[in-house]
């Protein structure tokens, strides 16, 4: 007889429903997989044989034929094994009776008959949930993550042995029960702003970055704090809501990379090494197309230490998702779409030596050395970091402001209020922040005075700006604004907007 | 442009043979009339066809919108013509009538502080109402100094090279904007390359063309310093910025005013010693808080952001706004590493 049984494999983030349909003949016994699988696949058949006699089944004996439909679907990994097995069970008259066709079955197969856990299943659930499907045989590890998702009969299992006898009806599997998902501020592994000493001008650049969505760039000497500082960035953060987590989760699912907890609650810090690649940056792969880092920092920080360092076609190619939010990977495989809407966050020194601009050591590089240095970093790139700020490696042991040594709480409650404005300004529209905003909206809610005007009309003359900065200053001015609860901008907040371009105006 | 026969003949002499300077002048001295030149006058090594050579050299410069000027030349510096070497040609782009002006020479290395380089740019303003600025085309001062004049366009930089030719290449755009606005000058024939020695050669052009040198920053052995020594030579005032003691871009300005140049604080230090009267510029007005800032700023010196915020008992972030404000206006400089200087 002919068994069918439905499991789900992921193209991008999104889930594709696979029908796995078994067929035992008589005849020269053979075993035959078809339906494009890869060689992880095809070895499916072995852990399925040892699987079935460990379990105390039979392996049917005879020609058998497994299709994986739809035919023309590439078919990657272990998560096929569960539903093979199942099928096989099922054609061979081993499991008769049991209702399988509203059951999705997920998981790959130990040899001992052991349930192990896959990669990518939340994305998986929630597609097949969307499907219509809305029973499911989860690897009892995969639990944590299934959790989160309502309105489904989700069943997680140890073994193989535990699948059949849930089946056949002998020893129901317990369903698994909703959490409820509770947002809890991110630790940033122990980073605090309380520990930062001193840098007032990079905390209050930070504080504006995180209020208003915009990116970040620090310049200063080795050793000032500039990694430290970043490392504060999530804790000021606002916490993730459900929509947000559950995205993020799906994603690290994918790449495989999930906690004990089955659910991101941090905002995801990412710091990949400067020797990345573009492919390790933005998604990619040879049989499977991962997500990348700056999908992987989707919803929190891309932390970029050493920015002239990394090469140069992969920082260029951050420029379109760093407007877009989400990266296309073409593969021949088939297009797959992330999301990747990061902060950026960078750091670098201010010339090869360091030194430059450094008030007790001398600068030893040449202005030829210094440009080359900085030309790494393309204006277009620049461009769209708002914000640059100097870290300098000043002591601040005697200066005793409140503001040198705020905890990240304490400015993250500053962050959460400017956020509740744009929340407020920009209901109903694809954007979040200030920073997103187009022509269209500067137009509408970044009104200038004619003094504020001016004194943009004037940096543009001293500080030889391009077409672009005007935008970008524009919106941190809005942003500082917003901190400073004004409707209008004020020259005030123009002036300070001004003073965060100091990249342009070391070059 | 329109040449006499005798100047044809004298640039044929300077661009289309492969003398060297001392023979030209012999040559020239032996022919009496530059025009003996086109009447067969035994040049070694020239050509038969001199006259087609000099038209020929003349249209390439008129399609490049060059001009030369030689020694023979109505409009030739004075200036120049006094110092022990004038170049025998000089090859120009741009407002000629600048050169009958009275000219000064604004210098420093390209290690020039942040304050400096607001100061100097300041400064080359001021003067360039008075004077035409000359200066090279290098970062640091020389830069600080085009930018003060580009304005006015009271600017001659002087280059060490062919003037189809620019060091340092990142200076192309500025190059083009000084030979729109101000003018361009060259010893050498377009197509020379840079050499080292050619910058010396430079600097002696430097301080003949003009009245007087001020030398905004030099080290110990900048080549700044150069200028100075040959603007001494041939009698020019030299003016310096005095430094710290410690601040090693500036120790060879301190020496200079050791040895007698004048030491400048503001323009009026220059502007005096030639008889002019300072033109105010339109003052900038302050806020009352932009002024307290100032105050801070010119007690301390340079000081960190952090400081002048401590000082006033003001949050940073409304300090950096200030300093923003007065960095437009001119009145405070960003010293880097988040520290600011009044100007």
């Amino acid at each position: 007889m002919i068994a069918k049984i439905v499991c789900y494999t992921l193209n991008g983030l999104a889930g594709v429903p696979v029908e796995v349909e078994t067929d035992v003949n008589k005849g020269i016994p053979a075993y035959d997989m078809v339906g494009l699988p890869d060689t992880a696949v095809k070895e499916s058949k072995e852990r399925v044989r040892s699987a079935l006699k460990n379990s105390g089944f039979q392996f049917p004996v005879g020609k058998i034929t497994v299709n994986l439909a739809p035919a023309d679907l590439k078919k990657e990994g272990a998560s096929y094994d569960l539903a093979v097995a199942v099928s096989l069970l099922k054609a061979s008259e081993q499991l008769v009776g049991a209702a399988t066709e509203d059951y999705v079955f997920l998981g790959e197969l130990a040899l001992s008959g052991d349930l192990r856990p896959i990669s990518g299943l939340l994305p998986i659930l929630i597609s097949a949930k969307g499907h219509g499907f809305s029973r499911f045989i989860i690897p009892a590890a995969n639990a944590p993550e299934a959790r989160f998702l309502s309105g489904a009969e989700i069943y997680p299992a140890e073994t193989l042995t535990e699948v059949v006898r849930h089946l056949s009806g002998i020893l129901r599997l317990v369903p698994l029960e909703t959490a409820q998902y509770a947002p809890h501020p991110s630790s940033g592994g122990g980073a605090d702003l309380k520990f930062v000493k001193g840098q007032p001008v990079a905390r209050r650049a930070l504080e504006i970055a995180v209020a208003g969505g915009h990116n970040l760039l620090m310049v200063g000497p080795p050793g000032t704090g500039k990694t430290m500082l970043a490392r504060c960035l999530p804790t000021i953060m606002p916490d993730l809501t459900f929509a947000e987590a559950l995205e993020i989760t799906k994603i690290h699912s994918v790449a495989g990379i999930l906690g004990e907890e089955g659910v991101v609650t941090e905002r995801p810090f990412r710091t990949p090494h400067h020797t990345a690649t573009t492919v390790s940056m933005c998604g990619g792969g040879n049989t499977r197309v991962h997500p990348g880092e700056i999908s992987l920092a989707h919803g929190g920080v891309l932390f970029l230490d050493e920015l002239p360092e990394y090469k140069r076609s992969t920082l260029e190619a951050l420029r379109q998702p760093l407007e877009d939010g989400v990266i296309t990977v073409a593969r021949a495989g088939g297009a797959f779409t992330y999301p990747a809407r990061f902060m950026l966050c960078a750091s670098m020194n201010p010339c090869p030596c360091g030194n430059y601009g450094s008030a007790n050591k001398t600068c030893t590089c040449t202005p030829a050395e210094i440009r080359a240095y900085r030309k790494k970093i393309s204006g277009p790139l620049l461009d769209r970091i708002d914000l640059q700020v100097e870290v300098d490696n000043v002591a601040y042991d005697d200066l005793t402001s409140p503001e040198m040594c705020e905890s990240s709480a304490s400015v993250k409650a500053r962050v959460e209020a400017v956020r509740a404005i744009e929340r407020n300004r920009f209901e109903g529209s694809a954007i979040h922040t200030n920073a997103e905003m187009g022509e269209r909206e500067i137009a509408l809610y970044c009104k200038l005075d004619r003094e504020g005007d001016s004194i943009l009309r004037a940096a543009f003359e001293r500080l030889d700006l391009s077409a672009r900065a005007r935008a970008r200053i524009i919106k941190v001015a809005r942003t500082v604004a917003d901190l400073d609860a004004s409707e209008y901008i004020l020259p005030r907040h123009v002036f300070e907007a001004v003073s965060y371009r100091t990249y342009d105006k070391m070059g | 442009m329109q040449y006499s026969e005798e100047e044809r003949a004298y640039l044929w002499l300077c661009a289309c043979t492969e003398l060297d300077d001392r023979t030209r002048v012999s040559v020239l001295r032996g022919a009496g009339d530059p025009a003996a030149l086109f009447e067969g006058y035994p040049v070694p090594g020239a050509g038969k066809d001199r006259r087609g050579e000099a038209e020929r050299f003349l249209s390439s410069l008129e399609k490049k919108g060059y001009f030369a000027l030689t020694l023979l030349s109505e409009d030739y510096p004075e200036n120049l013509k006094a110092i022990s070497d004038p170049p025998l040609v000089l090859y120009g782009m741009g407002r000629r009538e600048l050169l009958k002006e009275r000219k000064f020479c604004i210098v420093g290395s390209r290690r020039t502080p942040a304050a400096a380089l607001a100061f100097g740019k300041e400064l080359a303003k001021t003067l360039s109402r008075q004077f035409v600025i000359v200066t090279g085309l290098a970062e640091g001062g020389d830069s600080a100094a085009i930018a003060g004049a580009a304005e006015s366009g009271n600017l001659i930089s002087v280059l060490p090279c062919g003037l189809d030719e620019c060091y340092p290449a990142a200076h192309a755009s500025l190059k083009a904007r000084i030979a729109e606005r101000g003018m361009l000058l060259s010893e050498y024939v377009p197509g020379a390359k840079v050499a080292k020695y050619a910058f010396f050669a430079r600097n002696r052009l430097l301080a003949g063309l003009a009245d007087g040198v001020f030398v905004l920053s030099a080290g110990k052995k900048s080549g700044t310093l150069i200028t100075a020594d040959r603007a001494a030579e041939y009698g020019r005032d030299v003016f310096a910025l005095p430094y710290n003691v410690g601040v090693a871009q500036g120790e060879g300005c301190n020496d200079l005013i050791k040895k007698g140049a004048y030491l400048v604080t503001c323009a009026e230090d220059i502007l005096s010693v030639y008889g002019f009267e300072e033109e105010k510029g339109e003052a900038a007005s302050f806020t009352e808080e932009e002024e307290r800032v100032l105050a801070v700023l010119k007690e301390k010196g340079e000081a960190h952001l952090a400081e002048v915020a401590e000082a006033l008992g003001m949050r940073v972030f409304e300090v950096s706004a200030l300093l923003s404000a007065l960095e437009l206006k001119g009145a405070a400089a960003k010293a880097g590493g988040n520290r600011y200087a009044a100007v």
